[in-house]
């Protein structure tokens, strides 16, 4: 499609009196992958939020495939094709794997039990645990759970949250050797990364937050590069 | 033996209407205090349907619930929906609940006035049996069935339907429910209208098996409901079946040993027994609770 | 004229059970035993109450009333105990199933005279209604500007919050219980001995509603809140009579609308229904009215030492056999990645988590199953939470007041009778409040909403607050998270200085530079074990440390970031390790 898939134009969230976003605009190019980083704090997940849909931005328009979503609710982001992999992973510790994953087919009946044995081969780890329950699994394995139960949404973008969080680093190689294989596959990915180097490395284009606001924007390999961004962010860890 | 079918005809109605609180606040985790209300204005309006339109009272039911889901979504939409969010949401849902029961005591007190009304005699099936040597009405009989058949339909509701799913997912991560696309509020809406579906069905059903309705009922067994959710256990639908047959047990042995004006502490006795000792009740799961 | 003087009775009479349900309401909680309290103490009292003046000169009243306050209290007592761990719906329905236990009691005992009900002389009029009501009101505004309610406001708020700030949150709420019980009391005993007829069933649901009504109704304008929800409870059914409008049914239903209306549009919810007193925004800048406090200990005094602390959830260990000392003076970092059990550690230092294993001393206590935050707190440690837990509708000022809790003498029982040491006490107060805020340079703010403030001037705020209460150990929580680089070099600077003047400081951070200026010493978990310790220089250049942050397995492009990025930090550490002050010099 021409345009970019997704287009956020001066958007605004507050949570109350404080500005957690202020005047933030940027571009997905179709089939890209595209980081934001930044601080905790920096607003990045509440930028996430407001384009999947579930909090209400103050101000600003949100466009995914060139219609106006600014205000639709979250369940319509996910029919319309906008998942999100929320911070922290949000997975039923209670359900078992299959039912966890089930539950990513919510507006996707049809194609549901193709889907799920689709991601039973690329993830040989949850086929093993179907039955167990998905609060035994470990913190990369639910990330898995996670990504997988997104991916039965069948997204045409994916967001991820801080997707490397309280992971190992050898376990984060492998998530973020799933997040390429899906961007390559066609699915444009917005990534937010508190892990810069980790995030920016894997992206095409990235964004850096700081206090609710754009301040460095550009090709990624450009940003890494860049002084003032690494003194900025990677000492920032 | 006598009591022992007493006991358990009482206890599905109590278990019933149980079933509505625990179903909001189990997926929800809010307690609809106009749920009373609701009971009330089953029977009152269950009475005015036969009286006025001589249907059969068996066709009283299903009227007498789709009122009773109106009503669910408007306590929804009006009581709870817009406290969402907000950090007092627990309490406040107490207090606004509160106040649209007692709105809606009083429109129901507007139509009907205060005083005490029946069914018409005649609307009664006449039928009685013999088994195992108490004596047991096919009204009795009838009530229990519809009763029980009520909870087994939802309890299989929940579990299967995708609806009930949808409960389930909210019920355990609100959050995780809106991130995979589930419309929290719709879900929400037919809960509610579900719940009060059953509970106004349970006033329905009491009030044919004493055959006296009046503003106050409500109330009067709304205690009794919470007792019976409490001591099942908050958010179990297993619980609040057991509770709530129990709980008709015990007041119908309590009546005979004790006399009847006693009766009532039965259920706040043991209501406040559970409190203090196990709050979580006998099935439920130990949840901590901020509020 | 008989007409009138009732009703003034009676509103003052409703006006007073609004008070009761107020207590409770004080202390964020919501009880609806009050009727049920002033059915026994009214029941009670009427087996006491002598005929004639007691010892010749007390008035049979009194009597009563002492003895129907006394029984609330005590039955409140008695509730509360079991109740106190109890909250929200949980508490509101034990305390309806125990006046409805109450209820069905009183009716089927003889001596009461069942559901026909008991007379009584008549006793009370509009004076002493009005008399009494005046009482209560008084207590109630004098509460206001005292310690214990500023207690009341950080419970109600935030119950965590308080209780780190060194308040016994199970003892003010049941103390809030025993005064609802005592106006509960009072009111029972009046109502009967004005209309001289007291039975069991008029002390119901419905009564308890409308005394909530009027009270959350009423609420939102002090002092005079209750006496309005009295006078609409009394006068618009005389209203209605008046006007040949026979309907029962309208008063129960504009209640009940009102109730919802309130419940759904007040700002700020519940809380909001208590009413503010005017924001305290006068700063007390003169040093001589600085309260006298203790001086810190020694620099280098241990003041936490933690040995092989441990803590598991269920299969998942949060923090893996920790060690960790901390002396006076010093500002100890403590850095990780997200989720390595930094923030768990710290909630084992102040009480609000205990230890699944190993031994820790923090200022002298033992940390045991039975240590409890606010007794840490009061012990000197103070702290600022990951997520803000400011009061948001107080004042910046205010917020601060609330934080010298622990340094502050009470002050209601002088206020009460306006002994001139309460204000001087208070003013003490707010010169320690003010200092604070301007340590923090938020002095211009001082009468800003907190709320309003931004997310910067919040985490300072939060910090004033903490300085308020004179603490010997200060554990912050990512304390400049939000904060651009010259806010958090403010911070840095403003940590120091607490370090140089004697304060023991632990702080949790993502702002690794910060942390490489600000401290004496880093430690560095991840999943929940040290993997490093010792000096921002050496911290900044050890490969276990930069591992954990970022990630191994570097590619080709990735290696010159990451030896950039050990250049930096090394330089930053340099940077740092010369330019500090040495502790001795004063800032």
């Amino acid at each position: 499609m021409s345009g970019p898939i997704l287009s956020i134009e001066g958007l605004q969230v507050n949570y109350g009196h404080v500005d957690a976003v202020r005047n933030v605009s940027f571009e997905v190019p179709t089939g890209s992958l595209v980081t934001l980083v930044g601080a905790n704090g920096a607003g990045k997940t509440s930028v996430l939020n407001a384009v999947s849909g579930l909090i209400r931005p103050r101000r600003g328009t949100i466009r995914f495939k060139g219609e106006d979503v600014t205000r639709w609710p979250a369940h319509r982001m996910v029919k319309a094709g906008l998942v999100q992999v929320p911070e922290g992973r949000e997975i039923l510790a209670t359900l078992t794997v299959a039912e966890n994953l089930m539950l990513g087919g919510w507006h996707r009946r049809s194609t549901l039990a193709t889907n799920v044995e689709r991601m039973y081969e690329r993830f040989p780890v949850l086929d093993e645990r179907r039955k167990l329950q998905a609060g035994s699994l470990s913190g990369g394995e639910q990330q898995m759970l996670a990504i997988a139960r997104a991916l039965i949404a069948e997204p045409e973008v994916l967001l991820l949250d801080e997707p490397s969080m309280g992971l190992a680093p050898k376990i984060v190689d492998e998530v973020f050797a799933v997040i390429e294989e899906i961007r390559s596959a066609g699915t444009t990915v917005v990534l937010v990364e508190q892990n810069a180097r980790r995030g920016l490395a894997a992206a095409d284009f990235g964004y850096v937050l700081e206090t609710g606001e754009i301040t460095h924007s550009g090709v990624a390999t450009a940003l890494l590069a860049d002084e003032r961004v690494i003194e900025a962010y990677l000492g920032l860890e | 033996m006598q009591q022992l079918m007493d006991g358990i005809f009482l206890g599905s109605i109590y278990a019933l209407f149980a079933v509505g609180y625990t179903l909001v606040f189990g997926v929800l985790d809010r307690l609809n205090l106009a749920h009373a209300a609701v009971f009330s204005a089953g029977a009152l309006v269950g009475i005015e349907v036969v009286t006025r339109s001589g249907l059969s009272i068996w066709l009283a039911v299903p009227i007498v619930m789709v009122v009773g889901a109106l009503l669910g979504l408007i306590i929804e939409r009006v009581a709870f929906r817009p406290l969402n969010g907000r950090h007092d949401a627990h309490f406040a849902g107490l207090i606004s609940s509160i106040a649209l029961g007692a709105i809606i005591i009083a429109l129901l007190q507007a139509r009907y006035g205060p005083d005490t009304t029946r069914f018409p005699p005649e609307v009664f099936p006449k039928k009685r049996f013999e088994f195992l040597g108490a004596t047991v009405s096919l009204l009795q009989v009838l009530i229990l069935i519809i009763s029980v058949g009520l909870v087994v339909l939802l309890t299989w509701l929940v579990a299967k339907s995708k609806l009930g799913r949808g409960m389930r997912t909210i019920a355990e991560n609100p959050h995780a429910a809106s991130v995979l696309g589930i419309n929290v509020n719709r879900v929400t809406s037919v809960t509610f209208a579900i719940s009060s579906a059953l509970g106004a069905a349970a006033g329905v059903l009491f009030t044919l098996n004493v055959n006296t309705a009046q503003l106050g009922i409500g109330h009067a067994v709304e205690l009794k409901g919470l007792a019976v959710i409490i001591v099942g256990g908050l958010g179990s639908l297993p619980g609040a079946l057991v509770g709530g047959v129990v709980l008709g047990l015990a007041e119908v042995y309590a009546v005979n040993y004790v006399g009847s004006s006693w009766r009532d502490m039965v259920a706040f006795g043991l209501l406040f027994l559970i409190l203090v000792v196990r709050p979580q009740g006998l099935f439920g799961a130990r949840k901590k609770r901020e509020v | 004229m008989f007409e009138y003087t009732s009703l003034i009775t009676l509103i003052a009479l409703a006006a007073i059970l609004a008070y009761s349900f107020y207590a409770v309401l004080l202390a964020g909680q919501l009880s609806l035993a009050q009727l049920g309290l002033a059915s026994l103490a009214v029941f009670t009292s009427s087996l006491v109450v002598p005929d004639d003046p007691l010892f010749g000169f007390i008035p049979p009243l009194v009597v009563g009333i002492v003895f129907g306050m006394l029984v609330g209290m005590i039955a409140a007592f008695i509730l509360g105990l079991p109740l106190m761990r109890l909250r929200g719906v949980f508490l509101a329905i034990a305390t309806l199933a125990f006046a409805e236990m109450v209820r069905i009691f009183l009716i089927n005992q003889s001596w009461t005279n069942g559901a026909q009900g008991l007379s009584y002389p008549k006793l009370v009029g509009p004076g002493i209604a009005w008399s009494a009501l005046v009482i209560v009101a008084f207590g109630f505004w004098r509460l206001s500007g005292s310690r214990l309610g500023r207690a009341f406001d950080a419970i109600r708020e935030d119950e965590l919050a308080a209780t780190s700030m060194g308040i016994n949150v199970a003892r003010h709420r049941m103390l809030s219980f025993v005064i609802a019980g005592a106006i509960s009391g009072l009111y029972g005993v009046l109502l009967g001995y004005f209309t001289r007829f007291a039975d069991p069933n008029e002390f119901s649901f419905t009564a308890a509603v409308d005394g909530l009504v009027t009270a959350v109704v009423g609420g939102v304008v002090f002092f005079i809140g209750p006496v309005l929800g009295g006078l609409f409870l009394t006068v618009l059914p005389e209203l209605q009579r008046t006007f040949g409008v026979e309907a029962s049914w309208i008063r129960p239903l504009i209640s009940g609308v009102l109730l919802l209306v309130v419940i759904l549009f007040i700002p700020g919810g519940l809380a909001g229904l208590i009413p503010r007193r005017k924001s305290a925004s006068k700063l007390i800048t003169d040093p001589t009215l600085m309260p006298s406090l203790p001086g810190l200990p020694k620099r280098g005094t241990p003041l936490v030492s933690l040995r092989g602390l441990s803590k598991s959830y269920g299969g998942v260990t949060a923090v893996r056999v920790v060690d960790l000392d901390l002396g006076a003076g010093e500002v100890l970092g403590l850095i990780g990645p997200n989720g390595a059990g930094k923030t768990t550690l710290v909630n084992m230092v102040t009480g609000l988590t205990f230890q699944s294993a190993g031994t820790g001393e923090v200022l002298g206590n033992a940390l045991t199953g039975r240590t409890k935050a606010h007794a840490l707190a009061q012990a000197g440690v103070a702290r600022t939470f990951q997520q803000i837990k400011l009061f948001g509708r107080l004042s910046a000022l205010e917020n601060v007041l609330v934080g010298s809790y622990r340094i502050s003498r009470g002050t209601l029982l002088r206020r009460l009778i306006f002994l001139p040491s309460a204000r001087r006490d208070e003013r003490q107060t707010v010169a320690m409040a003010s200092a604070q805020l301007a340590r923090v340079g938020l002095a211009d703010k001082a009468a800003t909403p907190a709320g309003d403030l931004s997310y910067g001037d919040q985490r300072r705020l939060e910090i004033a607050r903490a300085l308020a209460a004179h603490p010997t150990l200060l554990v912050l929580d990512e304390p400049a998270a939000g904060m651009n680089r010259v806010e958090a070099g403010r911070l840095a600077a403003l940590i120091r200085s607490l370090g140089t003047d004697g304060i023991g400081i632990l702080v949790i951070e993502h702002n690794v530079r910060m942390m490489l200026e600000t401290c004496d010493r880093i430690i560095v978990l991840n999943f929940g074990e040290v993997i490093a310790s010792g000096a921002p220089a050496d911290i900044a250049r050890d490969p276990a440390v930069l591992e954990a942050y970022l990630g191994s397995d570097a590619t080709a492009s990735d290696e010159a970031v990451t030896r950039l990025a050990v250049q930096d930090l090394t330089a930053t550490a340099r940077l740092a390790e010369t330019s500090r002050p040495r502790p001795e010099e004063k800032q």
